[in-house]
């Protein structure tokens, strides 16, 4: 745009530097964007290569100085609750309130406070703002019946050395009604090291030992109680529940019964704020070769868990109790023939970079390589999703570090091997709770903007943005040149303004609305996108009907999506029709501003998620910048715009955003198992995690594509 | 024809008008959803409608409604409006009375703004028609700029969102508006009131004195008087008529009476109102005292809560000058360059207030983008203009979220959100560079048009 102006007044001796810089990329766009698209493509397969060792930023974790202080007694006692509860199981398997009992009475003999925390399960809701809002104390329901709630058990010990206000969680999931050995087991530990902390001196936090119904699934159990701890309601919602469902509280009464002159109490426990949050799940069927770890972190839109918590249990695991540390992975890439002979190439590389410069420590073995490139896929995957890998998403929304630590064992679970893992898995948990323990403040010094590329080794955000960064910096170059062109053709049509003969015509054409010609072309824009977020608003509508099967929610979706496409275009002065109005070089101002909104769109997601903005921007800058009308292609009929045009056509498939996802399905799962209702299904799920992906998709690409197919078919 | 075509284009306008009107109404409907009476970027302490309410509550408990450095407006407000804080019709929003107000406020501004770019449109043609120059413009496409400021400010949605969050700048803007449409249709005592209002309610406004006193003397926006003069010499005959009226120093005498007027006039009733609360100074303390000091570091759009919040203490005052001093630096040399366009010159007046002024808020920025479209005609040729739409409306995506990851998610920090506010008031910066200067090319064009005839006469 500064470029119009210098153009227009060439013989202007001097131009600054910065302008004349401007200039040079502005009419090199085309080289420009071919090397920036694909030196992005190739940074981001290069992260696991750039992947850093992670270091405790915190000084105050000092994790493993303190020997564990867990002996076999607290490990004993912990396998007699898990002996209790797998005996309690097959007396009374069908209320589970026994189970709970027995749970509460093993906390009150150790001392602890303790209290039942009473919830419904929450309907997953429609919240398209809720990004943009602090979370909110829920909906109070009207309609819950008294058959369907569930109960959390809450421990409190409060800290001998603490002042109360600052509190750690332990959280496990446990369904009193059908549950395995391994959630017994999870107890178990927790409660050896609840047995321990009750008797340490040097507990400066509250410890708080949620065990979590999960009968409605681990993650409404934990933000239920999550809910009710940070944003209590204050309405008369609990006494309409005990007036309402009297057998819910006559289970209480006799249970405060039992035990006279303890410290249960009916009314809801608090500790301090929450320092860091752990949630401990051991699988049931075990591993084959060691005792493996597996750390969750992604919670709601990709955010991640501050990564010194994700250091100190790696780092204790690792060097202190021996377990494996693992994170999740692509199975699929670790096959991949093209991914290993890439990193080939890159440890052939880093030799010959060794060779001129020792000093240059560059580089991975192969191996390493294709398993790093599986767990950043894999790192990418879930924060793109936007949906939690688990109970820990819910600690995320009220700013908690949190992580989902999940034990496999080796073995079947015999007695020895039981206790052993009782004793590892305990000792971990003690050791991780005593370095929070130590924390000061709370965690602020290590990254919360990162991806994981194995349990030890992370790409921050000022590595992977450059690569995104690179991805996109091409849309505001081709933009400008765009708009350039489009500019400078209309002036060459109507003269030049050199001659005075002409002066006059400049001097009408200052008065036309020159330099806002482009107000058409983003009023199109703006009516896709209107249109975008209309269709993005349709399914809450569409989920309130009745009975509908999701094949036939997602016909209705795609119809309703079609005919307010047609009723905004028909009121708002026919978008669509004003394309191929006058200016010959309309689709070009068009393109432009759809790259200016398509470039805002991705980062503004990549500020929001990143994950999701990498991966749409992988398929959306391509299509935007090759997007050309198809009749300019056909008439020019060279191989270049055969090429281009080949490409139009797959990029314009691809990237609607339910073929994407077909095309994605049918390479995970196969072709054969594909339906219709599967989208709606994965949508309605997107938006029930109030994840932004699902706005990203019905705002930035939805309307992306369609003006890139707007374009592609422009009569020009 | 033409008067079919500009029928259509009035009904268009009255259409957009009551559909922004309508969409508001909508918005005020459900307000909970969208919280916006708390955001940063809409309520500044300044104009925030709690702090309102909250200094209506002190007031009526007979304390200073300036007890507890919560209120900073004034007292006037508190008296006009504050009843409505409190006052609520069954089964309606909360604050329905309030927001209407507010619309009302707002529609009133549009409609002034409508009559003012009408008055300077009129005085652009007879300008163009003195130099001969209406050939050229009949073949072009004029638009009509008061329709079209009218237009952008009432469907900004800055405009629509300061409107909606409660915010008492719609009543701010109203009174700046006042101020130049009475400037501009010579109606002195208006004037003096909407300038002494403006600067009451918020301070900054008082230095559209300067641009006041240049419509007052010399008549609104023409082109250099010297370009007629030219003209006129070259043509051999000086047509005294055609030229425009020199500075006279009738008008700004009355202005100064009248604004002494206003000002005493406002002061007695603020004095009353203030008589048990310690009176005149405890007002002018903080609220004036208030906007001087930047008391109050709580983040918004501008910059200078930034800095504030990290430079030392022993250096701020003098850091307080040197920001201020800024504003009153830029004036002299605008006012120098711009003199014979004075609605131009209020208009970057006002921007470079929104940009460094110490609370500034959307709301500021819709008054200057409003105002933008009365020189529609002239700015046709404004550089940087898709650049500069795309920049406002990233930015104003962008400092919601970014926002949202320093206070909520606890994922960013406070960087993160000045960073979005130095963006901001980079593309202030911007849109000010280029509108002044395409203001220049439009001048120097029209000397090239003159010239341009004459060489066309003498060949």
């Amino acid at each position: 745009m500064a470029e119009t102006r210098e153009k227009s007044h060439k013989p202007k001796p001097r131009v600054r530097p910065i302008v004349r810089l401007g200039i040079f990329l502005v009419s090199h766009s085309f080289l420009v964007s071919v090397v920036c698209c694909t030196s992005g493509v190739l940074a981001l397969f290069l992260l696991p290569v750039l992947a850093k060792n992670t270091y405790i930023s915190e000084n105050a974790l000092m994790p493993g100085s303190a020997s564990p202080m867990l002996s076999n007694q607290h490990v004993l006692d912990g396998n007699r609750l898990v002996k209790d509860l797998t005996n309690s199981n097959l007396k009374s398997s069908e209320t589970g309130i026994e189970s709970h009992k027995i749970i509460a009475q093993y906390m009150l003999d150790l001392g602890a406070e303790v209290s039942f925390h009473k919830f419904h399960p929450q309907m997953n809701q429609f919240h398209p703002l809720h990004f943009f809002s602090s979370p909110d104390s829920g909906k109070i329901q009207e309609n819950y019946s008294c058959s369907s709630y569930g109960i959390n058990t809450v421990g409190v010990i409060r800290a001998p050395r603490g002042d109360g206000k600052e509190a750690i969680v332990l959280v496990t999931p446990y369904n009193a009604l059908k549950s395995g050995f391994g959630e017994a087991l999870s107890l178990g530990i927790a409660y050896s090291v609840f047995s321990l902390l009750t008797q340490v001196t040097w507990l400066a936090k509250d410890i708080i030992w949620l065990v979590a119904d999960s009968q409605f699934g681990e993650y409404a159990a934990v933000s239920a109680w999550l809910r009710e701890y940070q944003t209590p309601k204050f309405s008369s919602l609990s006494t309409l529940n005990s007036e309402m469902c009297p057998d819910i509280n006559n289970l209480f009464e006799i249970k405060v019964h039992s035990v006279a002159g303890s410290k249960f109490s009916n009314s809801f426990r608090r500790a301090g704020t929450m320092a860091a949050a752990l949630v401990l799940k051991v699988r049931d069927q075990g591993e084959q070769f060691e005792d493996t770890i597996s750390i969750y972190a992604e919670a709601s839109n990709g955010q991640m868990p501050n990564l010194d918590l994700i250091n100190v249990v790696n780092y204790l695991a690792v060097h202190r109790q021996g377990l494996r540390v693992n994170v999740e992975k692509l199975r699929s890439l670790l096959n991949s023939s093209w991914l290993k002979s890439l990193g080939e190439i890159f440890e052939s590389l880093a030799k010959v970079a060794k060779t001129l410069n020792p000093k240059c420590k560059f580089g991975i073995p192969a191996t390493e390589y294709v398993e790093g490139t599986a767990t950043l896929a894999s790192s990418l995957y879930y924060q793109a999703l936007g949906v939690p890998t688990g109970p820990h998403g819910a600690f995320r929304d009220y700013q908690v570090d949190a992580i989902t630590l999940e034990i496999s064992p080796k073995f079947s679970l015999d007695k020895v091997w039981r206790n052993d893992i009782l004793l590892r898995g305990g000792r971990l948990i003690e050791g991780v709770i005593r370095s929070v323990n130590n924390l000061l403040e709370k965690f602020h010094q290590s990254f919360f903007l990162y991806l994981l590329t194995s349990p030890s080794k992370f790409v921050s955000v000022g590595v992977y943005m450059i690569a995104f960064a690179l991805l996109i910096a091409p849309l505001p170059m081709v933009a400008a040149s765009l708009y350039v062109d489009a500019n400078s053709s209309s002036n060459f049509l109507k003269g030049d303004s050199s001659t005075p003969s002409a002066v006059t015509d400049a001097a009408e054409h200052g008065i036309t609305i020159r330099s806002w010609k482009w107000l058409n072309s983003a009023k199109l824009v703006f009516i896709v996108h209107l249109w975008g977020a209309i269709v993005s608003l349709l399914p809450y509508f569409i989920c309130q009907i009745p009975d509908c099967s999701p094949t036939t929610s997602f016909v209705i979706w795609v119809l309703l999506s079609i005919l307010s496409l047609l009723i905004l275009n028909s009121v708002l002065a026919s978008p669509l029709a004003c394309v191929k109005a006058s200016q010959e070089k309309e689709w070009a101002l068009v393109k432009s501003v759809t790259i200016s909104s398509v470039f805002i769109g991705l980062g503004l997601m990549s500020v929001i998620n990143f994950a999701t903005a990498e991966i749409g921007a992988l398929v959306m800058v391509p299509m935007c910048l090759l997007a050309q009308p198809l009749k300019l292609d056909v008439r020019a009929g060279t191989l270049r715009s055969c090429c281009r045009i080949i490409c139009n056509l797959v990029l314009g498939h691809i990237a609607f955003p339910p073929a994407a996802f077909f095309l994605l399905k049918g390479m995970l799962d196969g072709f054969g198992s594909a339906n219709v209702g599967d989208f709606w299904m994965w949508v309605e799920s997107l938006w029930a995690w109030n994840s932004a992906t699902y706005l990203f998709i019905g705002m930035v690409q939805l309307p992306c594509w369609v003006l890139c197919v707007s374009i592609l078919f422009h009569s020009c | 024809m033409e008067k079919l075509k500009k029928k259509i284009g009035s009904l268009s306008f009255w259409n957009w008008v009551i559909a922004s009107i309508i969409f508001r109404l909508i918005l005020i409907y459900f307000p909970k959803n969208l919280n916006l009476s708390s955001r940063p970027e809409v309520s500044t302490p300044l104009t925030s409608f709690r702090r309102l309410a909250e200094g209506y509550w002190l007031k009526q408990s007979s304390m200073s409604p300036y007890a507890g450095s919560m209120f900073h407006g004034s007292p006037l407000l508190l008296s006009l409006l504050g009843p409505l804080t409190v006052k609520r019709i069954e089964g309606q929003p909360n604050h329905l009375l309030y927001s209407l107000v507010s619309v009302i406020a707002d529609l009133v501004s549009a409609m002034l703004i409508r009559a003012t770019g009408q008055n300077l449109q009129f005085a652009y043609l007879r300008t163009l028609g003195s130099l001969d120059l209406v050939k050229q413009i009949e073949g072009s496409e004029l638009r009509s700029s008061g329709d079209v400021a009218a237009l952008i400010y009432l469907c900004n949605p800055f405009t629509i969102v300061a409107c909606v969050g409660l915010s008492t700048s719609p009543i701010e803007n109203m009174a700046v508006i006042l101020c130049l449409y009475g400037a501009c249709s010579r109606l002195i005592p208006l004037a003096a009131f909407g300038w002494v209002i403006a600067t009451h309610l918020s301070l900054y406004p008082a230095i559209l004195i300067i641009p006041v006193i240049f419509l007052l003397g010399c008549g609104p926006d023409a082109p250099p008087r010297k370009l007629f003069l030219q003209r006129h010499q070259q043509k051999g005959v000086l047509n005294e008529s055609k030229l425009p009226p020199g500075f006279t120093w009738r008008p700004i005498i009355h202005f100064a009476f009248w604004t002494l007027v206003w000002s005493v006039y406002l002061l007695v009733l603020c004095g009353i109102s203030l008589k048990q609360f310690g009176g005149l100074w405890e007002m002018f303390k903080s609220t004036y005292g208030f906007i001087l000091t930047v008391e109050d570091l709580s983040p918004n759009i501008g910059v200078l809560w930034y800095f504030f919040a990290e430079v030392f203490e022993f250096f701020r005052n003098f850091f307080l000058i040197v920001f201020h001093v800024n504003i009153l630096f830029i004036i002299l040399p605008l006012a120098i360059r711009l003199h014979h366009r004075p609605c131009y010159l209020a208009f970057v007046y006002i921007t470079i207030c929104s940009m460094l002024k110490s609370h500034p808020s959307v709301g500021d920025s819709a008054l200057y983008l409003g105002l933008l479209g009365w020189f529609v005609n002239e700015l046709s040729d404004m550089q940087f203009s898709l650049f500069l739409f795309c920049g406002y409306v990233g930015v104003s995506l962008l400092s919601p979220v970014m926002h949202n990851l320093w206070i909520w998610r606890g994922t960013g920090n406070a960087n993160f959100y000045f960073a979005t506010a130095m963006v901001y008031a980079c593309l202030q910066i911007v849109l000010v560079v280029e509108g002044v200067s395409a203001m220049l090319n439009h001048d120097r064009k029209l000397r090239h048009l003159i010239t341009g005839k004459l060489h066309e006469a003498k060949s």
